[in-house]
């Protein structure tokens, strides 16, 4: 379809170009139209995105370099775009999930005094990571990878009138920013031990010739980036905070733009972790315990866009368990890195449209989300209540049916393998597939206590909403519906035909690390299949008998249990063991430094500023305004220079 | 009588110059300090001249024919200046001009002021014959610009 590389300029381009128009005509000219740039450019970088998918496909593999950004050395960064198998999935996930968001966001921000705001951020958003797909080498993947967290931040600050909100943003940026620290390191890692380059095609080979221990190195610090942007533990507590942006936004932020960035990431750089199974471990550990971890906390919040918060994370938790299990003994890389990637494809579909099923249930209680306050919302809001049904089955892997469930298991196959006994590290892998089946029936529960909780039992309506709460406009809905059937039919037209995997083998893994795929193929496994079914279901069904049945019988539980209960419901006090851990002697130091500048620092200061002064002050009588005194002075002067110079 | 040295004319010139600075720095008459400068001036012109005649080359009097420019004109510019301060303050006392001074100086004042300056002696008038006409009080500003 397309011959020319330059094709892949009006990707990020178009966006931006949306972004710079609706910035500087939006509040003056455009106004209530301020959306049409934005949502015109995702379509069109999302129909391009499309046009290249099919190029890929059929075999097109476009590098194009624009200029030479900088020259250091003997390495060249070049701003240069390219794209392979895995940039065509991410592409098209980004830019197809990015517009139907826009398009929601018509209906949803409208009389919003930031409309045109808003618009431009979304659409440099959408640009930022575009970009940061296309990068071909370190440093634009990292400059990018900036402008993600610097739209992200500007985002969920969106309402930064709002204290809770510029404290959100404000948490997201720095706490993300400590994870882009290791990236950069390790960036510059690559430079001194893979480099001296730092594009793609030269680092990635030389990945299995380096030494392990400095390897194991670069792979982890590119990791502690991804676990900063992918919010994994211990840097996952800025992402249930963003939910104080706009409700487009979280589900821009969890499903397309941001958190995929870090998986991306990690499935970039598998020729390098591919050959460090040390850092795989650490990978997937991190990966297991973080799925595990934030379907913990999702059990007992109360806040719907919480729980689907902590639901993203344990889910990113997934897919870097899936990464972190390609393990380079099993040739498992190429099916691990499918798996997640096709994870991430699914979730993107899924969690995008709970998070704009949320974003109605907002809109029509009138700014509630908080579930104990309203419920039995069904009959209110019909087609949110089923598009939601759809996005809630995704998520918790209802059997056959839902895309949720084809990705997941295959992320649990994966890891069961990488357990088969005599590979490295096998008793490790094969509890992390425990936890992972675990963590299914748990996500299971939770995702369907939140539906039952909004949608099921007697009608609650918030007084906020008003007279009548009502279902959301046409404008809202159509996005919904078809992020509803992606969510339904992604799963079963892409997992078992396994058109995805070949895709990425094809056009992208058989070039970038042939040497970690297998001779033989792979195969769905069905007792696990119906292992991950049970739990799915079990979870399912207990959420039912729990809060439709016996409605009370949850809340006696949570009696029973005070102390497990207050565990999840504050998040394991992971905040506060942050707060007190890091934030508080950060703050003791920075008042200690600022009393030290203040008086110490700044008195050297004010003692250079303060000794011309003192001189001038001296000196200040010989000014006297008496014109002979001065004639005397001069005509002392000159006769000291005429001696000095007689006396010599 | 042996004829006239370089010497002599530099001791002419010495004793130029030193009146001029003692004039120059003794004196708070403005018009009087101006005067001192020019004979220091000249002084200088005068020792130029005499190197010039003993060396045998035309350097120094080309530099004083500069001087001697410059100085007329810096006699115009001062003369100007002097009438214009002389019209703030009626005065033409030097040390009246210490407000030039840095803002925390304390002044320097005279322990015994000059005497005031005697009233000009009144013209011899002709007696006016005849009736007197009616004439205007002449303004202070016309007054002002004799």
């Amino acid at each position: 379809m397309f011959e020319d590389p330059r094709i892949l300029w009006f990707i990020p381009g178009l966006p931006l170009l949306a972004s710079v128009v609706t910035a500087f005509l939006g509040p003056r000219l455009l106004r209530d139209k301020s959306h049409w740039p934005c949502v015109l450019a995702v379509i069109a970088s999302c129909a391009l995105a499309i046009g290249v998918f099919a190029s890929v496909s059929s075999g097109f593999q476009g590098l194009h370099t624009s200029y030479t950004w900088f020259q250091t050395g003997d390495v060249d960064i070049g701003v240069s775009l390219r794209v392979d198998g895995l940039t065509a999935v991410m592409l098209v996930t980004v830019t197809f999930i990015g517009s139907w968001i826009a398009i929601y966001s018509i209906g949803y921000m409208h009389g919003d005094p930031g409309y045109p705001r808003y618009f431009a951020e979304i659409s440099l958003f959408v640009f930022a990571m575009t970009g940061l797909v296309l990068a071909d080498n370190f440093v634009l993947l990292y400059a990018f990878w900036e402008g993600v967290g610097l739209c992200s931040y500007l985002l969920v600050g969106y309402y930064f009138a709002k204290p809770s909100a510029a404290a959100a943003a404000r948490k997201a940026f720095l706490v993300t920013r400590l994870g882009d620290v290791g990236l950069l390191i390790g960036i510059l890692l690559i430079y001194t031990a893979l480099g001296p380059s730092l594009d793609y095609e030269s680092v990635m080979p030389r990945g299995q010739h380096a030494s392990p221990g400095v390897l194991c190195a670069v792979c982890l610090l590119l990791f502690t980036g991804a676990v900063g942007k992918s919010a994994q533990f211990p840097l996952h507590v800025w992402l249930p905070d963003a939910m104080e942006g706009p409700s487009p936004v979280s589900a821009l932020i969890h499903a397309a733009t941001m958190v995929t960035a870090g998986v991306y990431l990690v499935a970039r750089c598998t020729p390098l972790f591919g050959f460090s199974p040390s850092a795989q471990l650490v990978v997937a550990c991190i990966g297991g315990f973080t799925a595990f971890l934030a379907a913990l906390i999702a059990l007992t919040q109360t806040d719907l866009k919480r729980v689907l918060a902590y639901s993203t994370i344990s889910q990113l938790g997934y897919m870097f368990l899936a990464l972190g299990s390609g393990t380079s003994h099993e040739y498992l890389a190429g099916i691990a890195v499918a798996a997640a990637i096709f994870h991430l494809f699914t979730h993107a579909f899924f969690k995008a449209l709970l998070f704009l099923a949320a974003g109605s249930v907002m809109h029509a209680m009138g700014g509630v989300i908080d579930m104990r306050r309203i419920g039995g919302l069904r009959k209110v809001m019909p087609t949110t209540h089923w598009t939601f049904l759809c996005g809630a089955g995704a998520l918790s892997g209802f059997p056959i049916i839902f895309s949720g469930f084809w990705s997941k298991d295959e992320i649990l196959a994966v890891a069961f393998k990488a357990g088969q006994p005599g590979s490295f590290a096998n008793s490790i892998y094969i509890l992390l597939f425990l936890l992972g089946l675990v963590t299914a029936g748990l996500t299971a529960f939770y995702t369907f206590r939140a539906y039952f909780l909004t949608f099921w039992g007697p009608e609650r309506v918030p007084p906020e909403a008003g007279h009548h709460a009502h279902e959301s406009p046409p404008v809202m809905l159509v996005p919904l519906m078809v992020l509803a059937a992606g969510a339904v039919f992604a799963g079963i037209l892409l997992g078992p035909t396994g058109i995805f995997e070949h895709f990425l083998e094809v056009h992208w893994m058989q070039a970038a690390f042939p040497r970690l795929l297998p001779a033989t193929e792979h195969h769905g496994n069905l007792p696990l299949m119906v292992a991950s079914s049970l739990f799915a279901l079990g979870g399912i069904g207990l959420a039912w008998w729990l809060y439709v049945r016996r409605p009370a019988l949850a809340r006696e539980m949570a009696q029973a249990l005070p102390g497990a209960y207050e565990l999840s419901k504050n998040k394991f006090y992971l905040d506060e063991i942050f707060a007190a851990l890091v934030v508080r002697p950060l703050a003791g130091l920075a008042h200690f430094l600022r009393v030290f500048d203040q008086y110490i620092v700044d008195s050297f200061v004010d003692l250079t500023a303060h000794a011309p002064r003192w001189l001038g002050h001296l000196l200040r009588p010989v000014q006297n305004g008496l014109v002979q005194f001065y004639a005397l002075l001069m005509v002392l002067g000159l006769a000291g220079f005429l001696l000095s110079v007689l006396m010599r | 009588m042996s004829p006239l040295t370089l010497h002599d004319y530099l001791a002419v010139g010495a004793i130029l110059f030193g009146l001029g600075m003692v004039g120059f720095l003794a004196r708070r008459n403005l018009i009087i300090m101006f005067l001192s400068a020019e004979m220091m001036l000249q002084g200088v012109a005068l020792n130029l001249t005499a190197f010039a005649r003993y060396r045998g080359n035309l350097q120094g009097q080309a530099f004083v024919l500069f001087l001697l420019t410059v100085a007329a004109c810096e006699a115009a510019i001062a003369l100007a200046l002097i009438l214009m301060l002389f019209r703030r303050n009626r005065s033409l006392d030097v040390s009246l001009w210490q407000e030039l001074r840095e803002d925390d100086q304390p002044p320097n004042l005279d322990e015994e002021p000059l005497p005031p300056a005697p009233e000009p002696e009144p013209l011899p008038q002709l007696t006016p014959a005849g009736h007197e006409p009616v004439h205007a009080e002449p303004s202070h500003e016309e007054a002002s610009h004799v």
